[in-house]
């Protein structure tokens, strides 16, 4: 457009005038910015604690799976050639990579051992009340399901145990947590979307002779737009930050201060509270930068 | 500089066009008066100018641009070469003076050094130099309307439109803002000055175009507010209106306006 083409079409507005139309926006706007401000962080705390516990469910699994075994309790009855006959099955099933033979009495060392912190548990057994057991490595520890079905019911044998099978309600418990979290945040991402576009609404109005007179002298589309956005942005920045500081403190006092005595499971530790405070945080800034941007179609016509 | 021809606009649910076959060629440095009655469409066609509205046929061609045809995100770049001063002044009241006048700079992201060194100048050019650090709501009428005009032109636009830009202001103060509209027009602005004020038309003398209906009912070069019938002086005749007071600082007729005055300005626009 002949030399006026010296001041090209894209260039947005310098930081500082940018930061003085971001700044009255956000005071302008001060009860409902705080109100989005809550909703975000609620919803991206719920999110956080749902990836959490994602990372608890991998922190078990990564613990367990090396050393869960599937035990094979045998029948006082079972006579040497059984035992060997069945060993010898055993150590031919690709499933199974280690057999390993307990006596009564290291078994009962065994359950003396893990049961230490229950004395009272361990006063009502002895090395008699319990079988001798074969215990099995398997190749695939998820497999185990396999070989209680196969082994079950075969001479001398009593019972087989999956190990893994005993944790299915603290999976359960763990899965059902993660889905209520991430539903919660689910909830709540609606909601601060509803905000949003309310926020907007109200600060296209209020700013309506800023965005007049921005059109009129020939400002960008996307100068026009930038405050909004980064209104809405800086929210989800704060939000995220208040989320993260919740996973933080979560972490300290709820983890590490109170199950950490509670539970013989090793817990996540910071790596997955930090990996989740940065999910969080990039979350709660661009989904909020897209929620403006989509409320603006609707409320900026530029 | 700007080329209509044919130009019709009919608005949704319209039951008349607002426009109909216009045509019309205003050079580049021009001043034209847009007359004609409320509702004849002045300010369609100014709209038509800055692509704030498509006339419905014909073509508005400004600086060599088909004005239709400009993509959406390429019309900032048209409103920056032409400047616009309203009835209402349309200035933010929670900004100073100079802070009104560097928004239109800050905006389209002119560097700093740039808006602090052309906002007093320009402040200076239409007189509010010691005015700079007050609120719209302490200013006169007039001075609103000065501050606006010096938004319109810090960017320095190669067409000002300007909507009834005296439609706020006794007389004397229309007469300032008349001569300051002028005083940009000598700087080599192209002036588009639609207007129901009479007397600033039959004082200037300018090129004269009314809309009638919407329809272009004459086009007449040193013209006066009314149809100028052809007859010889007769006494009975208002006598013209001399536009007298310049606003301070401004030179007199004749000599080089202080818009064309800075070193700085060298090709307008």
């Amino acid at each position: 457009m002949g030399d006026a083409g010296a001041q090209r079409p894209g260039r947005l507005m310098r930081p500082g005038p940018l930061a003085s139309l971001l700044w009255t926006g956000l005071r302008r706007n001060l009860a409902m910015t705080g109100a989005v401000i809550v909703t975000i962080t609620i919803c991206l705390a719920m999110l956080g604690a749902g990836l959490l516990l994602r990372a608890q469910v991998h922190t078990i699994d990564g613990f367990l799976l090396d050393q869960i075994e599937v035990v094979v309790d045998l029948s006082d009855a079972i006579t040497p050639a059984e035992r060997s006959a069945l060993e010898a099955e055993m150590r031919r099933d690709p499933l199974i990579v280690g057999v390993r033979y307990e006596t009564k009495k290291q078994v009962y060392e065994r359950f003396r051992r893990d049961f230490r912190g229950s004395p009272d548990v361990v006063a009502g057994v002895g090395p008699e009340d319990l079988p001798a057991a074969l215990r099995l490595t398997l190749a695939d520890p998820r497999a185990s399901r396999d070989i209680v079905v196969t082994y079950t019911g075969l001479d001398g044998v009593e019972a087989v145990r999956d190990q893994r099978a005993l944790l299915d309600p603290l999976y359960r418990f763990l899965d059902a947590f993660t889905v209520g979290a991430f539903t919660l945040a689910a909830v709540q991402a609606l909601a601060s979307f509803a905000l949003i576009y309310t926020m907007i609404r109200i600060s296209a109005h209020a700013r309506r002779r800023e965005t007049a007179i921005m059109k009129l002298v020939g400002a960008s589309n996307g100068t026009i737009r930038a405050p909004f956005v980064l209104e809405s942005a800086v929210a989800g920045l704060a939000g995220g930050l208040l989320a993260a500081g919740v996973l933080v403190a979560a972490k300290i006092f709820l983890v590490d201060g109170q199950f950490a005595r509670q539970t013989m499971f090793p817990l996540f530790g910071w790596a997955a509270v930090w990996e989740s405070a940065v999910v969080v945080l990039a979350a709660g800034v661009l989904a909020a930068a897209v929620m403006a941007s989509i409320a603006l179609r609707r409320h900026l016509r530029v | 500089m700007i080329v209509l021809s044919s130009v019709s606009k009919w608005y949704p649910n319209g039951a008349r066009p607002a426009l109909i076959d216009v045509s019309a060629e205003i050079g580049a440095g021009e001043f034209v008066f847009l007359v004609g009655p409320s509702g004849s469409g002045k300010s369609t066609l100014l709209r038509l100018l800055l692509r704030e509205e498509r006339a419905t046929g014909g073509r508005v061609i400004v600086a060599g641009r088909d004005v239709a045809r400009i993509p959406d995100r390429r019309v900032p770049q048209l409103r920056r070469i032409v400047g616009c001063v309203f009835q209402d002044f349309r200035l933010l009241p929670n900004r100073t003076v100079a802070a009104n006048v560097a928004f239109a700079l800050d905006v389209v992201g002119r560097p700093r050094h740039v808006v602090r060194s052309v906002v007093p100048e320009v402040l200076e050019l239409v007189g509010l130099g010691g005015k700079a650090d007050r609120y719209p709501d302490e200013l006169s009428g007039g001075e609103q309307q000065r501050v606006a005009i010096a938004r319109a032109f810090v960017g320095r636009p190669r067409v000002l439109l300007a909507d009834e830009p005296t439609g706020n202001l006794d007389p004397a103060t229309s007469t300032e803002i008349m001569s300051l509209l002028d005083a940009v027009h000598r700087a080599g602005t192209t002036v588009i000055m639609a207007t129901h004020n009479a007397s600033l038309v039959d004082a200037m003398r300018r090129r004269v175009l009314e809309l009638g209906d919407g329809a272009l009912i004459r086009d007449e070069a040193g013209g006066r507010y009314d149809q100028t019938v052809p007859q010889p002086v007769a006494p009975s005749a208002p006598p013209p209106v001399v536009v007298p007071a310049q606003p301070t600082g401004t030179a007199p007729d004749g000599e080089r306006s202080p818009w064309a005055t800075p070193a700085r300005s060298g090709p307008v626009g």
